[in-house]
């Protein structure tokens, strides 16, 4: 026997994980499992088995790796692991090196509901400024939820025992399952064609998986786009869903949606009846308000005593009446004296007067006349002297053949001439 | 005046408000009459709808919107 032909472990081993190493399918593996014998080392390094029904791999996955994981993986557990597949030379194993691990199902749910509820929230529909206001006294409303269940008991006999005069519209909807969210969304666009006041969306307590419907984004968005304001009950009161935030209230559970969304009818009437009170109280104070306000009108001075308001006027009339007179016969008086004046006047008084002095001044004016009279001047012994009908004024002028005129105030003499002698005592001829 | 189109709630405010000016304002004798009158109308309708408490059926909307009653599974 040719002991050339032996390999050893060692070289099998190394061969083996040579070929392990080299094959690029093992380099990047997609395992999915359930985790079994799961020991956390103290050096922190994770070491535990995926299995399924029928078949078992070994895995180790470092604490450099597995820091970063959100949960603590635990017996059981369903993971989905990305690792690389090679052989633990010492043991002859091989063995999955897992470099991320998700939890299967429920981890890929945590991480798109946390990746759903950012992208939502940086949308702003979380935002309060959206929040409807929620009706206090509704009469109409919905509740989308599954027909049978304790969900639509619970909403539907908590509304009926607080307010049982209010109506109720269910729609129904499937509350679990692929198709549930669409029918979420269709049953909320269908009760938007509704008059309603308020709805309530919701379901029982479940799974994660079992809530899940309401942690999809078109439900977000039919709840964000509804015109009716929203209550939302999803399963218990640790449970939060997408459509938890998106909602305009948030109700821990059906039974709570129910008391948010109707007062208690016995609150109610109280409160009528309170309203009725303050009404008559308020009316009682605004007509002894009005009554108290009419009395002290009545009492006062004016209309105790209207003639004093008279007295006054009458007064007035009266000094106004004799301001009037006394401005008349100021006025009266007045034009009296200026005709007085008028009267005393001279002229009027002795019209003859006027008369008188014209008469003299006239006869001054005659006598000055008669003075002028050239008459008048014969009478006083002087003559005029005409020669040919004219009056001559110098010796010069006389022919001494001729006969001369000579006329006297009385009466007139012609003559003749003897000779012409000028005052020296010449002869002229 | 009855104020049918007005839904409870809207009346229970319009109340409050009418219940508050009265209290509060000094309005026309005639005004608060109006309005005293106007309140006790609706304190009458709500009293009269808190009252009627003649059960309401629940009626639940099909896939083609029509309404049918509804009752609770036992």
């Amino acid at each position: 026997m040719n002991a050339n032909k032996y390999l050893t472990v060692t070289a099998l081993t190394k061969y083996l994980k040579f070929k392990f190493d080299s094959d690029p399918n093992l380099k990047t593996v997609y395992l999915k499992g359930e985790i079994s014998n799961f020991k956390a080392h103290p050096t922190g390094h994770f070491y535990f088995s995926l299995k399924d029904e029928s078949s078992k791999i070994n895995a180790i996955m470092f604490s450099s790796q597995n820091k970063k994981l959100p949960f603590v993986p635990t017996e059981g557990m369903k993971v989905l692991v990305r690792g690389r597949i090679t052989i633990y030379e010492t043991t002859g194993n091989y063995q999955i090196y897992v470099e991320e691990m998700l939890e299967d199902g429920l981890g890929n749910l945590h991480i798109a509901f946390e990746q759903l509820k950012e992208k939502l929230s940086k949308e702003g529909l979380f935002d309060d400024i959206y929040k409807k206001q929620i009706p206090k006294i509704p009469s109409k409303i919905g509740v989308i939820t599954a027909s049978s269940g304790a969900a639509v008991r619970d909403i539907i006999t908590t509304i009926k025992r607080r307010f049982p005069i209010c109506e109720i519209f269910l729609f129904p909807c499937l509350v679990q399952g692929e198709n549930a969210a669409p029918d979420i969304v269709k049953k909320i666009e269908q009760a938007n064609t509704f008059d309603l006041d308020v709805l309530i969306v919701g379901r029982g307590g479940g799974s994660i998986e079992d809530l899940w419907p309401f942690n999809e984004e078109i439900v977000a968005r039919a709840i964000f786009n509804s015109k009716i304001p929203i209550i939302s009950a999803v399963g218990h009161e640790i449970d939060y869903t997408i459509a938890d935030f998106v909602a305009d209230l948030r109700a821990p559970t059906p039974t709570g949606a129910a008391e948010m969304a109707v007062p208690n009818i016995v609150d109610l009437t109280h409160n009528l009846n309170q309203m009725k009170i303050r009404l008559n109280e308020a009316i009682y104070k605004q007509i002894n308000y009005k009554k108290l306000y009419l009395d002290s009108i009545k009492s006062s001075f004016v209309l105790k005593s209207p003639m004093i308001m008279y007295e006054n006027k009458q007064q007035k009339l009266d000094n106004l009446i004799e301001k009037l007179n006394q401005i008349m016969n100021y006025k009266i008086e007045k034009y009296r004296i200026t005709l007085d004046n008028i009267k005393n006047n001279h002229i009027l008084v002795n019209p003859t007067n006027l008369y008188k002095t014209q008469k003299q001044e006239l006869t001054n004016i005659i006598s000055k006349i008669e003075l002028l009279n050239p008459l008048g001047i014969l009478k006083r012994g002087y003559t005029l002297t005409y020669q040919n009908e004219k009056i001559v004024k110098s010796i010069e002028e006389i022919k001494e053949k001729e006969a001369l005129k000579i006329k006297f105030h009385d009466g007139m003499i012609y003559c003749s001439i003897e000779r012409k002698e000028g005052l020296d005592g010449k002869q002229k001829s | 005046m009855e104020n049918k189109n007005l839904k409870f709630e809207d009346k229970i405010k319009e109340l409050e408000k009418i219940i508050n000016e009265l209290e509060t304002g000094n309005i026309d004798l005639e005004d608060s009459i109006e309005k005293y009158t106007k309140a006790m109308q609706l304190v009458k309708e709500c009293d009269e709808q808190l009252k009627n408490i003649e059960e309401k059926i629940t009626k639940v909307v099909l896939e083609n919107g029509e309404t049918q009653d509804f009752q609770l599974e036992n």
